[in-house]
């Protein structure tokens, strides 16, 4: 049963919203800039400055998935960006890379990230990952496969990060 | 087929005989640093496992270093809330004025060779020069090692560095880092290990070796690391670190690239202003004036970098309008330089000295804010338009004798021309 529930939380689908390269996300997703600001206030005017519109667009799609380039989340990379794109009901972010410490954000709180080639994927359209097989696609055509992640890092994803992760298996040793 | 020195240090602390570039791996920490920037976030996460006991607190060290001293009143509630967390949980704490958290972590003797530590910040590379795999995290991660003292890390792809050929005389490693930013890109080596080998590496001083490693985060490294040799033991057994355990590569290990480079005829280079990447020999530059000079920073505070600005600038004044001033890496450092002299050296050459920690490197603390059109030369890693909070300011950076030498004339000068630039720490 846990692991069917496990295998559900690695299917992903929804409308994707482009982004381009070296998304920043310290000065387009975080109060690094803006202090005192919350994380509502913040989700609000995300990557306002890269692509105008984009927090009401995704709200109006009840969520969707994030499509960018290269070094998604480069620089220091402050984890409330996590934050912000929860409250923003981005389901997982897809890029040709991913900044380092971004990487580790996401997956750390439980925001699935999914590393290919995206330079076929178009604005809007609608796209399913399959985290476990490593498997992007849309309309049921694989369009790309990458290197599935490793059960560990599934495992934190599917319990929602590393800290739930952790309460439940406080030695790391998951079934 | 071998193993890189990450490789190995990451196959050991996971359990493993041999790891592969690529994998996931969930490995034990040796040792775990948090700064005042991140503790908040920290502790929040640490209070979602509730109070059970924490195993690894004798092996966190709290520092209190951006916030130094604490510019407003926030600043100051975090620092306390650090200070209650501390005494409550057990953890390590340095307060303002010790220093920055890459120069008191080793001082402390809280690393050695064939360690895994991280840190709240990405210059936590800084620990390779001490052949530790050190390495740059956020809170969640810091929670975790708190809680269960591992983390997961994925074995990054090493490439390997020999830097071949003797540093002329007021060519330092500053020089050969920013020639690295030239060759590679900000970020072009991101989410790499190096392994920096080679004849200009033995023959640095621990000091050099820091700022190697150090400014390898501007190329996104995950890590920079050096062989250990008789110099590192020396240096962390007179601080008190644990027996060494030196890791070497394989001679057939793999590498994602092999570079050469010969660093004789290396001139000083500077960064220019907004860039880390844009690099150019600072004999190449005529007449750019300054106004503000900053020696210090995790980079470049060390004592080797104020006994070069006190060569220099040893019985001289700053050139008119100039301002100076020179942050040390740790109290320590500033003792050291005390006893030496140098401080005196300097105040009277018309420097300033400000308290050890992070504030004068970024806009943090408004220790060092330059006006509408002011140039600032400085040792910092990062030179972002507005990084000291005026974005009508400029920001170039190169060595300790380049920041010198040009607050001495008033321009960017190469310190190989002037005098006392070309003095070199002893071996």
């Amino acid at each position: 049963m846990e692991i069917r529930r496990m295998s559900d939380s690695l299917l992903i689908s929804g409308a994707a919203f482009m982004l381009g390269d070296d998304v920043n996300t310290d000065i387009n997703c975080s109060n690094k800039y803006l202090p005192g600001k919350d994380v509502a206030y913040v989700a609000q005017h995300a990557f306002e400055q890269l692509s105008p519109g984009l927090a009401s667009q995704i709200a109006s799609h009840d969520g969707g998935i994030l499509v960018a380039g290269e070094h998604f989340g480069i620089n220091s990379s402050r984890e409330q960006a996590t934050h912000v794109l929860h409250q923003m009901k981005v389901r997982a972010i897809v890029a040709k890379s991913f900044g380092r410490q971004f990487f580790r954000n996401a997956i750390n709180n439980g925001l699935p990230v999914f590393e290919c080639d995206t330079s076929s994927i178009i604005q809007g359209q609608s796209i399913s990952l399959n985290l476990a097989k490593g498997e992007l696609s849309t309309q049921g055509h694989v369009l790309q496969k990458t290197h599935p992640l490793p059960p560990e890092i599934l495992a934190i994803l599917s319990m929602g990060g590393l800290v739930p992760f952790l309460q439940k298996y406080p030695d790391w040793k998951f079934a | 087929m071998g193993s890189t020195i990450v490789e190995k240090i990451l196959a050991k602390h996971a359990g493993r005989d041999r790891v592969q570039a690529g994998e996931v791996v969930v490995a034990e920490v040796d040792y775990a640093m948090v700064t005042d920037t991140r503790a908040v976030n920290t502790i929040k996460m640490i209070d979602r496992f509730g109070d059970q006991p924490l195993q690894f607190a004798k092996k966190t060290s709290l520092v209190l270093d951006h916030y130094s001293p604490p510019p407003t009143q926030e600043a100051a509630d975090i620092h306390s809330e650090m200070r209650a967390f501390a005494a409550a949980r057990g953890t390590g704490l340095y307060d303002i004025g010790e220093g920055i958290c890459h120069q008191v972590l080793p001082e402390g003797g809280h690393l050695t060779c064939g360690d895994l530590v991280v840190g709240t910040d990405t210059h936590s590379v800084t620990y390779g020069a001490f052949n530790a795999f050190g390495t740059g995290i956020e809170g969640t991660d810091v929670s975790a090692v708190m809680m269960s003292s591992k983390l997961w890390f994925r074995v990054p792809q090493t490439v390997h560095i020999d830097l071949k050929g003797v540093l002329a005389p007021g060519v330092w490693a500053k020089d050969i880092t920013l020639a690295m930013l030239g060759k590679f890109g900000a970020e072009g080596l991101n989410y790499r290990a190096i392994e920096y080998v080679g004849d200009a590496v033995r023959a640095m001083e621990i000091d050099d070796r820091m700022t190697l490693c150090n400014h390898a985060a501007e190329l996104g490294s995950k890590a920079a690391i050096l062989e250990a040799d008789e110099k590192t033991f020396a240096w962390l057994a007179a601080h008190g670190a644990k027996k060494p355990q030196p890791v070497f590569a394989d001679a057939d290990a793999k590498y994602a690239g092999r570079f050469i480079i010969d660093v004789t005829n290396l001139a000083p280079q500077l960064a220019r202003k907004h860039e880390v990447d844009d690099i150019v020999g600072v004999d190449q530059i005529e007449r750019q004036k300054i106004q503000f000079a900053l020696i210090g920073t995790c980079t470049n505070g060390r004592l080797d970098d104020i006994r070069q600005a006190a060569s220099i600038l040893k019985g001289r004044k700053l050139a008119a309008g100039i301002r100076m001033i020179v942050t040390p890496a740790s109290r320590q450092i500033y003792l050291a330089a005390l006893r030496e002299g140098l401080i005196e050296i300097l105040t009277t050459a018309g420097a300033s000295f400000e308290s050890a920690g992070c504030g004068t490197c970024v806009g943090i603390t408004n220790r060092l804010v330059p006006g509408d059109g002011d140039t600032v030369i400085s040792t910092a890693n990062r030179n972002f338009k507005g990084r000291l909070t005026n974005k009508n300011a400029d920001i170039w950076l190169g060595s300790a004798a380049t920041v010198a030498a040009s607050a001495l004339t008033g321009f960017i000068t190469d310190p190989r021309l002037v005098e006392g630039g070309t003095w070199r720490s002893a071996a």
